[in-house]
């Protein structure tokens, strides 16, 4: 199967990915457990975007606000439809980074990366520039190696044995959206 | 904005095939052999190549080296003449108007009107300036992994053939599903391979 067709055919995976992540941020007040890292905060805030439907035919919903006033978007989840995009707050270690995650591409979008000291963006020091260049590709890696401890989460759960169970739970949230 | 300051949107991809024991040398020659080469004073109508992230105007890698660590930091500044087809357009019609009156003919023939156009699009691209666009990158030589940024399709179909033609290597999108096969043990991936779509509510 080439890319295209295969990006078509599976983007439901990252779609859904993004639905349990919201579920499971929700689950525990923003905070939520990786494995490997211990607590990580996750929270969902200010932009949504729903799809709904394939191809031509599909529609889009946008959702703005301060995470209380994403009722809408959870009632769009009732009506069927998928996030695609959402933008989300992740702090570990004292950092924190700000940034839109388009499901079906796995698109990391106007990441805010955590504020450090070194900002020496202007220096002409070869070291320090270096210094700067480094500071910054660990900064994009560690938010890369978080988010796919999240969905390498979420993959293990999706394709085992207790993944009826999760997706009751996650039902049980989104339809409880709809009798708020 | 992007890679070196401000905010930054990228899609990440798997570098796949091998690079030879000497990656340093092999790096440094080809990144110079496919540099970008300036077009303004030529008529060509397109250029593409690599420049440091910290300059577009720097393509011998003076002002800055591309190596950082064992990360490969590049920006693939490609510029390009465009004309609007409205202008092309409003030429071609202003040309034909121009020969009938001076052949003294009521229409233009087929073949004729094919010629003006053509040459009416050269000229026109002859004169345009080259509007310059500059993408990063960068590229995880011990994981062989790199991420690219920019969210644009047309941007990320020319870094595949770019980057296929300066290294050799082919560059593969990792998207969930991709991405998911790498993150798994392999019963877990074959799993992956056959789960359908569920309903959330």
């Amino acid at each position: 199967m080439d890319l295209v067709d295969l990006i078509e055919e599976k983007r439901f995976i990252g779609q859904e990915f993004l639905t349990w992540l919201w579920w499971k941020s929700e689950e525990r007040g923003g905070v939520v457990n990786l494995p490997s890292e211990g607590d990580i905060v996750v929270v969902f805030e200010k932009h949504m975007l729903l799809e709904y439907g394939e191809g031509e035919s599909s529609e889009k919903l946008t959702c703005r606000g301060l995470q209380t006033e994403l009722q809408e978007a959870r009632t769009g989840l009732v009506m069927g439809k998928k996030l695609e995009q959402a933008r989300i707050q992740l702090t570990h270690n004292d950092y924190e980074w700000n940034f839109t995650l388009a499901g079906a591409l796995m698109e990391f979008r106007n990441v805010k990366l955590p504020k450090t000291e070194g900002d020496t963006g202007n220096t002409q020091n070869p070291e320090e520039r270096e210094g700067m260049v480094l500071e910054r590709i660990f900064l994009f890696e560690e938010l890369e190696r978080m988010v796919l401890e999240l969905f390498r989460l979420f993959l293990q759960l999706r394709v085992g044995e207790g993944w009826r169970e999760e997706l009751l739970k996650v039902r049980e949230w989104v339809n409880r959206a709809e009798r708020a | 904005m992007g890679f070196i300051n401000g905010t930054a949107s990228f899609v990440r991809f798997s570098v796949e095939g091998d690079l030879p024991e000497n990656v340093w040398d092999f790096i440094a020659d080809r990144v110079v052999a496919f540099a970008f080469r300036d077009i303004d004073e030529t008529y060509e109508e397109d250029s593409l190549g690599w420049v440091s992230v910290f300059n577009m105007f720097d393509m011998e890698f003076n002002y800055a080296s591309y190596a950082a660590g064992n990360y490969v930091t590049l920006s693939m500044r490609h510029d390009e003449r465009k004309v609007s087809s409205a202008i092309v357009k409003k030429y071609v019609q202003k040309e034909e108007e121009r020969i009938k009156k001076e052949k003294q003919i009521p229409k233009i023939s087929r073949t004729m009107r094919v010629e003006i156009k053509e040459r009416i699009q050269n000229e026109l691209m002859r004169k345009s300036l080259p509007v310059p666009a500059v993408y990063d990158l960068c590229w995880n030589l011990e994981n062989s992994t790199l991420l690219f940024f920019s969210t644009n399709k047309k941007a990320q179909a020319l870094l595949e053939d770019h980057f296929k033609e300066s290294f050799g290597l082919t560059l593969m999108q990792q998207i969930p599903y991709i991405c998911g096969q790498h993150l798994l043990d392999e019963k877990d991936a074959d799993r992956l391979a056959g789960i359908t779509a569920d309903v959330f509510l």
